[in-house]
């Protein structure tokens, strides 16, 4: 359908709308409007993506001058691979009606290992190997040394690539990775460097968060896109995690023991070239003398990581002097390791601000905090001269030095803690040295500053008004949406209490209560024999999930639930999991369907829709809670409540139930899609936890499902199955419209959005 | 087989408790006769070998002693227990060509006398065919029951319903059970430490097709290395390892134990396999390309230890296989089905066609571009939201189920607005009536010409039968349940409803006459 905002013709790739999607894109074209950054909630299964892509789609054709740039983040490759065929739809969508004027270009961007082509490459295991295998064939000086040396690899796709220069451009088009690595193995050029090529032409660019927020790799990536770009950040309730990630770094014993191994080699290789090829060393130094840390002219094949410390952070300032000569470097490196070796040799935890960190580290080692600063730069320039293109094997030393340049550029928003051991099992010794970040808008404060508009958007963002204060931003819009039903397709219960009328939960002196775990056990069992087709379970932790899957063996339970479903469980094996899911949704297409277990915060958690028959059911066995003990938690508590006055409990709490609202909003996508909801806890029951979920669940959640057995709870799950089945008018009843013709809107244009059918 | 006849000596049981009476079991060509020792005993025996429907035995090895079960036709089993092996085994070889040769016999005759010699099979398959279809076992009990005809005669017109029905049963595959093979618990005897596990060949198939080490192996191993049995024990012997989660003493077995150590070491050929398939997984699922695309995670990069992702026991160890593998892996078989289409008691025939297929599959993934595309068609399906879409319309036939009623009632109306009325109407049956006493008395005469009775004839009955049960419904009006078709006999009333509708229209077209 096509409509108008205002002055923006919109172009949308359905026959009808959700009122709240026309809501949605109101607001957000006023965000665009303003040119400020915005905070929109809406629920799940209300169309967010496409509204979002079809809004600023149809913005940038609307406004033919200043055309902006969709850069969209989302947080995994898959939902990357989503977005981007939802993109699709509604491109064909507008070529068709408005011809190739609105053709644009569109792609996913993603790693080496998920673009590469070059079979030989993609040989290595895992990411990193395969990094360094494309390095071994692209390296300037590799490419250099095969003029004279036949005998050296390259690869030919990336020599075609380069052979066809300026004229390596991608039609206009859509392309996901698949689309990509299709196209490069058919033109015979690399995918990888293409699309990073094309980054700079393309109208939308769909890539994960650390693009923009890890400044390692924003630096190489995202350095070039312009300011008129409206940046989206998708499910992104979990964006400070993510944040306060991409900064934080630690060291363990072996990290130190690679890092003396990668110092060794770099000191043959630097005795080596003094021997050979003396002059080389020579020109680099000359070189930091003058100010030049980097060769500017680097071509994307030598690039590798960036500098880990935010741009605006990074003196633009020479190499000090006594680390300009190599072995001086590597000297100060050296005193570097053994420094923190005897840190990690400690009997006690210890918390340090990065301030006395750095001013013990000079009293004891000599180490400036302006060298620090200059470490990873000075790595950097040291591995491209020795040219060295096994960046995998160095990626300890390079561990090091990024923490180097951090302690030395932050001084405040971190701290360095120093474990000896874990503290859940204090019987392992495993020291780590950790600097950790607490401060979520340090990350996200460049994207601000640069893009004109920023939105943040997700199902769950409640409170909505804590985000700016954690992110520390002013949003020019901030909305929390509702959900329009034509009929009650969730159905959220709190189950208090088992089949003995005992209380459940995982609070830490009930969770191994034999009682507690049977009762979830006969829960489920009685669950899967009612439910059709797909069940999802989530627990606390991996821990947890293990144990009471354990007794579950044991005692039979798991074996009547294996009676009416098949059981898939994610492990904490990355591909494993993906298989036993590729699986579940093969069991739930056919037959009576299957079970799934999963982790709260875990990677199902976080990215892994079971929408329609993949998910009639979620178990939300416990309350997420962190792990409240673990020292590097505390003292981002303890920074929130100081700067933020942000209180403890209500942080834990808020995220707790953020997780919990995450893995039970999974189950919808569309309002013709319909599941349960059942948090079994009896603390969900309490209001200062309950009251934190998301309003279109607390909206549903009615007063007598607040307090259930697994009978009565049974009970009901029978009677919302029935109802669901029923065929039920789409367009929605008694007045209130939930889906939204043409003539609506039109109608609705001339009389005001107030009307609204809320 | 001297003089076609083997005599052993014997206990006789009646049932497994029984503890037996001793005497000679004499086996001859058509019949098998057991002389108990105390000529007193009323346990003599005669059974004719065609009565015998299957013979079991007690495997050599196994620690129970040489017994021979039989069963016969009936149902009733009689048990001998022999004094060692090698006697039940010339029993036993003497006692299957006998029936194979029974088997050829009654084939033969049933040919020529099949009413007396039925074979069970057929028996069963008949029952089985009336208990599934109520009209057929309405039609038996009408006909058979009465006697009107004889079962055979009943039968021998419905000969296809039975060949076919037993050509779909063999095509019936039959799923995997869900259960997991981990469950099976070894039964104890109560007072040694020895445990004994039950093999099945559902079992065996099983382990096969969830470790494909363990079928390798065995296929490598037996039985050339070692016994199928020495192989099972030695597979329950690696499980029991596992289950008592030691890492340390089973890797101290397997460093002694070469063959014990292919069953506790990590499954190479599952884990290719794996390697293959996450190649063809859905993409908006692959979650291992986004950790191919997290540099945030890079080694020691990230958050540690915030409490967030909680820790476990490092699993580095080769030794370690944890119980949500395995039941990952289980279900995923479960979910695959019986792949093989192999019924064999034989272990080895049984693992060979597992790899084989295992081996047909990888191939095809290789080659095939197809899954490819689907995967991508598939993915571009679900982009879409359902709901705001309209309805797509797939080409549908239209499902006209319809009571047949309905047809006399669309006709009322064209039988009211006949000129001729009631009065017509009853003239006009009057006439089907005549027409149809005359081809009656015709047949009577003539015998049976080849249209039955003449196409005018027909039409006419038809058409005034339709007419008179539609009006009368509209002359009794109210009372919806008593309408004239009610009142007919039953048979009758089911086949007018069945006939009118479709012969009435085509009647009417008046196509009939040209066939």
């Amino acid at each position: 359908m096509i409509f108008k905002i205002e002055d923006v013709t919109v172009y949308f790739p359905y026959d009808n709308i959700y009122p709240e999607q026309y809501e949605y894109m109101v607001e957000l074209k006023r965000a665009l409007d303003a040119k400020g950054h915005c905070l929109l909630e809406m629920p799940t299964g209300t169309g967010k993506t496409i509204a979002l892509l079809s809004l600023i789609t149809s913005y940038r054709l609307s406004r033919p001058d200043s055309p902006i740039k969709l850069v969209y983040c989302t947080r995994t490759v898959h939902e990357m691979e989503k977005t981007l065929g939802e993109l699709k739809l509604l491109h064909d969508y507008q070529v068709r009606h408005l011809g190739t004027q609105a053709k644009i270009l569109a792609i996913g961007l993603s790693s080496r290992k998920n673009l590469c082509v070059n079979t030989k490459v993609l040989a290595a295991e895992n990411r990193d190997s395969v990094d360094a295998a494309c390095r071994k064939r692209t390296a300037s000086w590799v490419r250099a040394l095969s003029t004279e040396n036949p005998n050296v690899e390259l690869c030919d796709y990336f020599e075609n690539y380069e052979k066809a220069a300026d004229n390596a451009l991608l039609p206009p088009g859509v392309y996901t990775l698949e689309d990509l690595r299709a196209f490069g193995k058919n033109r015979g050029w690399c995918p990888y460097f293409l699309a990073r090529h094309m980054v700079q032409f393309a109208n939308v660019i769909v890539y994960s968060y650390q693009y923009l927020l890890d400044p390692k790799v924003a630096g190489i990536i995202s350095k070039e896109l312009q300011k008129e770009s409206v940046v989206v950040f998708d499910e992104a309730h979990n964006i400070d995690n993510v944040c306060i990630e991409a900064l934080s770094v630690s060291v363990r014993r072996v990290t130190l023991e690679g890092a003396n191994r990668n110092l060794n080699k770099i000191r043959q290789e630097i005795d080596r070239f003094k021997a050979t090829d003396a002059g080389r060393l020579r020109a680099e130094y000359n070189r930091l003398v003058e100010g030049l840390a980097l060769r500017g002219d680097l071509s994307g094949s030598d690039q590798w990581l960036a500098n880990p410390a935010l741009p605006h952070d990074i003196l633009k300032e020479a190499v000090p002097g006594n680390i300009r000569r190599a072995e001086h470097f590597v000297h100060v490196l050296r005193r570097l390791l053994q420094y923190l070796g005897v840190r990690l040799d400690t009997e006690n935890v210890e918390k340090e601000s990065p301030v006395s960190f750095v001013s013990s580290l000079n009293s004891q080692a000599g180490i400036e905090q302006k060298t620090l600063k200059f470490c990873y730069d000075r790595l950097q320039s040291l591995m491209l001269t020795l040219e060295i293109t096994d960046t995998d094997e160095f990626l300890p030393i390079q561990t090091v030095c990024d923490f180097a340049t951090l302690v030395g550029t932050y001084a405040r928003g971190f701290s360095i803690i120093i474990e000896p051991y874990d503290e859940r099992m204090p019987h392992i010794p495993d020291p780590i040295l950790q600097l950790s970040c607490h401060d979520a808008s340090l990350a996200i404060k460049p994207v601000f500053d640069r893009f004109q508009s920023v939105v943040i958007t997700s199902g769950t963002l409640s409170p909505i008004d804590l985000y700016p204060r954690l992110l520390s931003f002013t949003p020019v819009v901030s909305r929390s949406f509702k959900m329009s039903m034509t009929r009650d397709c969730i159905c959220p219960m709190v189950l208090t209490r088992g089949s003995d009328q005992l209380p459940v939960s995982t609070k830490f002196d009930m969770r191994s209560d034999p009682g507690v775990v049977r009762n979830y056990g006969k829960l489920l069992v009685e669950m899967v024999s009612i439910v059709p087709d797909g069940v999802v379970c989530f627990f606390v932790s991996y821990s947890y999930m293990d144990g009471i899957i354990a007794t579950w063996n044991e005692t039979g339970i798991l074996k009547e639930i294996m009676q009416q479903k098949l059981v898939f469980i994610e492990t904490q094996d990355v591909v494993e999991t993906t298989l036993a899911l590729d699986n579940y949704r093969r069991a739930c297409d056919c037959g009576r369907g299957a079970v799934f277990f999963s982790v709260a915060r875990g990677k199902v958690a976080e990215g892994i829709d079971f929408d329609r028959h993949y998910g009639r059911l979620v178990v939300m066995y416990g309350v997420p809670f962190q792990y409240t003990l673990s020292k590097i938690l505390r003292a981002r508590l303890e920074y929130l409540h100081d700067t933020f006055q942000i209180k403890e409990g209500d942080f834990l709490t808020f995220d707790a139930l953020r997780q919990a609202a995450q893995c039970v909003g999974r189950v919808i996508r569309s309002k013709a899609d319909y599941g349960m909801m059942i948090f079994a806890d009896k603390r969900y029951s309490r209001h200062d936890k309950r009251s934190k979920l998301p309003g279109w669940i607390l909206s549903h959640l009615r007063d007598a499902h607040l307090n259930l057995s697994t009978d009565m709870a049974i009970h009901i799950a029978r009677e919302f199955l029935r109802k669901m089945a029923q065929p039920y008018d789409k367009a929605g009843t008694m007045g209130r419209k939930t889906l939204l013709t043409q003539e609506d809107l039109e109608k609705m244009a001339e009389t005001g959005v107030q009307d609204m059918a809320y | 087989m001297a003089g076609g006849q083997v005599e052993k000596r014997v206990k006789y049981k009646s049932s497994v408790k029984d503890p037996g009476t001793p005497g000679f079991l004499r086996i001859r060509e058509g019949m098998l006769l057991f002389v108990p020792n105390d000529p007193k005993s009323d346990s003599k025996l005669k059974v004719l070998t065609q009565n015998i429907k299957s013979q079991k035995n007690t495997k050599e090895g196994s620690n129970k002693p040489p017994w021979l079960n039989l069963t016969n036709k009936l149902g009733k089993s009689h048990i001998f227990e022999f004094e060692n092996y090698p006697d039940m085994h010339a029993c036993r070889d003497f006692i299957t060509k006998a029936l194979a040769k029974c088997e050829e016999e009654p084939n033969k005759s049933a040919v020529s006398t099949s009413s007396e010699q039925l074979s069970i099979k057929e028996l069963e398959l008949r029952f089985k065919l009336l208990r599934e279809n109520s009209e057929l076992q309405r039609l038996h009990k009408q006909f058979v029951e009465s006697k009107v005809l004889t079962e055979d005669e009943f039968w021998a017109t419905r000969k296809k319903l039975l060949g076919k029905d037993s050509i779909r049963k063999s095509k019936q595959q039959v799923g995997l059970k869900s259960m997991m093979v981990s469950g099976i618990k070894p039964s104890t005897d109560g007072r040694t430490n020895r445990v004994t596990f039950n093999l099945t060949p559902e079992i065996i198939f099983q382990i096969f097709a969830e470790k494909p080490a363990v079928r390798q192996a065995f296929i490598n191993y037996v039985p050339s290395k070692m016994t199928e049995k020495d192989f099972w024990t030695k597979y329950f012997r690696a499980e029991y390892l596992y289950s008592t989660k030691n890492t340390a003493v089973a890797a101290a077995e397997a460093a002694e134990d070469e063959e014990l150590a292919v069953f506790l070491k990590p499954d190479e050929i599952l884990a290719r396999e794996t390697r293959q398939k996450i190649r063809r997984v859905d993409p908006t699922l692959d979650m291992e390309a986004d950790q191919g695309d997290d540099y945030t995670h890079l080694m020691d990069h990230g958050i540690q230890r915030d409490g967030t992702m909680d820790v476990v026991e490092p699993q580095n160890d080769q030794f370690k296989r944890s119980l949500l593998q395995d039941l990952n892996r289980h279900a995923a078989v479960v979910l695959e089905g019986r792949s093989i289409d192999v019924e064999s008691e034989d272990t080895r025939i049984v693992a060979e066609a597992l790899t084989r297929v295992k081996q047909v599959s990888k191939a095809d993934g290789e080659t095939t571009k197809d899954a490819n595309l689907e995967r991508l068609e598939r993915m571009s399906r679900l982009a879409g939201m359902e709901d705001l879409q309209a309805p797509q319309n797939f080409p549908l036939a239209p499902l006209s189920i319809k009571d047949p009623r309905d047809y006399f009632e669309s006709q009322q109306g064209n039988v009211l607005n006949v000129p001729r009325g009631a009065k017509g109407l009853k003239r006009n049956v009057h006439e089907a009536y005549g027409l149809l006493k005359e081809s009656i008395l015709e047949i009577r005469a003539t015998g049976l010409s080849d249209p039955l009775i003449r196409p005018e004839v027909s039409f006419e009955v038809f058409s005034s039968l339709t007419r008179t049960i539609s009006t009368a419904k509209n002359i009794i009006g109210k009372n919806p349940r008593e309408s004239f078709l009610d009142r007919l006999p039953k048979s009758t009333k089911d086949e007018v409803l069945h006939v009118s509708p479709t012969f009435s229209s085509v009647l009417s077209d008046k196509k009939l006459y040209m066939y």
